[in-house]
């Protein structure tokens, strides 16, 4: 029977009053050098498996973990979900991830150091392409023609006009995205794309980013989101968070690595 | 919430939200890796990887999008060979072969009537390669060594519409290959050393200028900070920019927004000389390990778009 550790976080100091993760499994903390440690549970199975709803409800527990050390402490390097340090074949878990803490100590201080106090905003802003397909005289043109064609025409036409309508608004979304990007990077002190999220129905994805702010900096990415909306009446935003800095617990900077 | 009376002073702000409805989706992606070729269970089964640190994080959610833009080599060799791995998983590799750039794309099958096959394509260190995985063939290969010349040729395509495609000449004779991004492969093969395999007889509809791997400064609220990313200098179009993960181009300038083109000291990534393009709303910083044929480039777009100014060199003295 092998031991493994399911690791939450790394952490700064040693948190207490660490309560339950997944399961209700008991909290512990494995601390390393500098001060820095990771939030584990002991975990002889393998990896988490199951049905949507439990990974749902798992991803859930994870964090909250995440979220309460956060709360305590005021930054952390969020784990991904599923990672478990295994057992060597010498080696207990825990001196394996002691030694892992005790490699990347003084980057993972140095990122806990910068990342304290910092919040993730998650901002998504498309454009809704009735409304930007309103402004455009071909698409007016277009919809008034297939008022006067008969019904059978009209599903063909129908087709070519949503086809037109994107075209426009994905011209513009081109356009707009280079100034929301250079508005949103400057209220933030790093920025990361997500993976374009769907779009609802009808709109057209301008931009999905991760803003890291300082705590006491957000109303102004509020603000500049609010501008934003009062502009463009065609703007769909969604705007999530305070989140722990879930997406910057990697590398320090945007700059991409060299490339060669 | 604030009061009508309360706007009057202070401008509206959006309230971000935490609620659980809501934000679910985004949780579990920012919580899950659901890579296709990376799981994290490699985690207990990798024996000489005890632990993927931290720093992964990024690389796995971005690895699609790394791949397909060729940016393995600027990942640390312990990524790399995880990721070497994992895709042989799937994909047979040699021993010392590496994974340059994978995109969607397919092969024509000009033996049998043109049928295009549909698979990824690879381009490794030692080859190129469209790839099946289901069922597994190897639909087409080559060795770099065997490539004489790569081409992009636009065709119309069955629905009468343009698509570029990539001629690649081997000593076989020439393979047509499809590809999500084919401006982009071509530009890696360039890299590798394929240059053109004949004048091309079918020039593409605009033709660039200047294209490859350029940084570009953006601006945080933290200061100003390189990004990676590759930048097409057409004479017609002025210039493009777009980060290696970005959704969409950061900058898009027209021929006739570059007002003025030069070249100052700084450090950047690729080295201490910094490109300033002056534009009416304000100045743009690029990097290049070698500027010149950007500067060239962009002074030639520039002087195109404003013949009035065709006798200055576009340096202030």
């Amino acid at each position: 029977m092998t031991t493994g550790l399911y690791v939450y976080a790394v952490v700064a100091g040693e948190p207490a009053d660490l309560g339950t993760g997944i399961d209700g499994a008991a909290l512990e903390v494995v601390t390393g050098p500098d001060d820095v440690a990771a939030v584990v549970h002991r975990h002889a199975a393998g990896p988490y498996e199951g049905a949507d709803d439990d990974v749902r409800r798992w991803v859930v527990e994870h964090s909250d973990v995440v979220e309460r050390v956060w709360e305590r402490t005021g930054t952390v390097l969020p784990m991904s979900f599923n990672v478990i340090v295994a057992e060597g074949e010498e080696t207990p878990a825990r001196a394996r991830l002691q030694e892992w803490l005790g490699a990347g100590a003084q980057q993972l201080r140095e990122r806990l150091d910068a990342l304290k106090d910092r919040v993730e905003l998650r901002v998504e802003i498309g454009l809704d392409q009735h409304q930007v397909g309103g402004r455009n005289p071909d698409v007016v043109a277009m919809q008034a023609e297939l008022e006067t064609r008969p019904q059978g025409v009209r599903r063909l036409m129908r087709k070519r006009l949503d086809q037109l309508e994107r075209e426009v608004t994905d011209a513009l979304a081109d356009e707009r995205y280079q100034q929301y990007r250079r508005r949103l990077a400057a209220v933030s002190e790093e920025l990361s794309e997500n993976r374009s999220a769907r779009p609802g129905e009808g709109v057209v994805s301008v931009l999905t980013v991760s803003l890291l702010v300082p705590r006491d900096a957000v109303p102004g990415v509020g603000r500049e989101l609010a501008a934003i909306q009062d502009e463009e009446p065609a703007a769909v935003i969604r705007y999530l968070g305070p989140w722990p800095p879930y997406s910057f617990a990697d590398v320090p900077g945007l700059t991409a690595p060299t490339m060669a | 919430m604030a009061e009508p009376a309360a706007q009057a002073v202070a401008p509206r702000a959006m309230e971000p939200t935490r609620d659980l409805g809501a934000t679910l989706p985004d949780l579990l992606e920012v919580l899950l890796n659901k890579g296709v070729y990376l799981d994290l269970d490699l985690i207990i089964t990798v024996a000489d990887i005890p632990l993927i640190g931290v720093n992964l994080r990024a690389t796995i959610a971005g690895i699609e999008t790394m791949l397909e833009y060729g940016m393995m080599r600027s990942w640390d060799e312990q990524t790399r060979e995880w990721v070497r791995r994992s895709v042989s998983r799937h994909l047979p590799l040699a021993e010392d072969e590496e994974i340059v750039m994978r995109m969607a794309g397919g092969h024509r099958d000009d033996e049998r009537h043109g049928t295009w096959r549909p698979g990824t394509v690879y381009l490794t260190s030692r080859r190129l390669i469209v790839w099946r995985a289901d069922p597994k063939e190897v639909l087409w290969q080559a060795r770099l060594e065997d490539v004489t010349g790569v081409d992009l040729r636009t065709e119309r395509s069955i629905g009468g519409e343009d698509r570029v495609r990539l001629a690649v000449t081997t000593t076989d004779g020439t393979a047509t290959l499809s590809a999500a991004a084919p401006e982009r492969l071509h530009g890696m093969l360039r890299e590798q050393g394929i240059g053109p395999a004949a004048p091309a007889r079918n020039p593409r509809p605009e033709s660039a200028a200047h294209e490859g791997s350029l940084w570009y400064q953006e601006q945080l609220a933290s200061g100003p900070v390189w990004r990676g990313g590759t930048a097409v200098v057409d004479r017609a179009g002025g210039v493009t920019w777009k980060g290696a993960l970005d959704q969409r181009p950061a900058v898009r300038l027209r021929a006739e927004q570059l007002l003025s083109v030069d070249v100052e000291s700084g450090r950047t990534p690729a080295g201490s000389a910094v490109v300033v393009v002056r534009t009416p709303t304000g100045g743009v910083r690029f990097a290049a390990q070698d500027p010149g044929p950007w500067v060239r480039a962009l002074r030639r777009a520039s002087r195109a778009a404003r013949p009035e100014l065709s006798a200055g060199a576009g340096g202030k003295p």
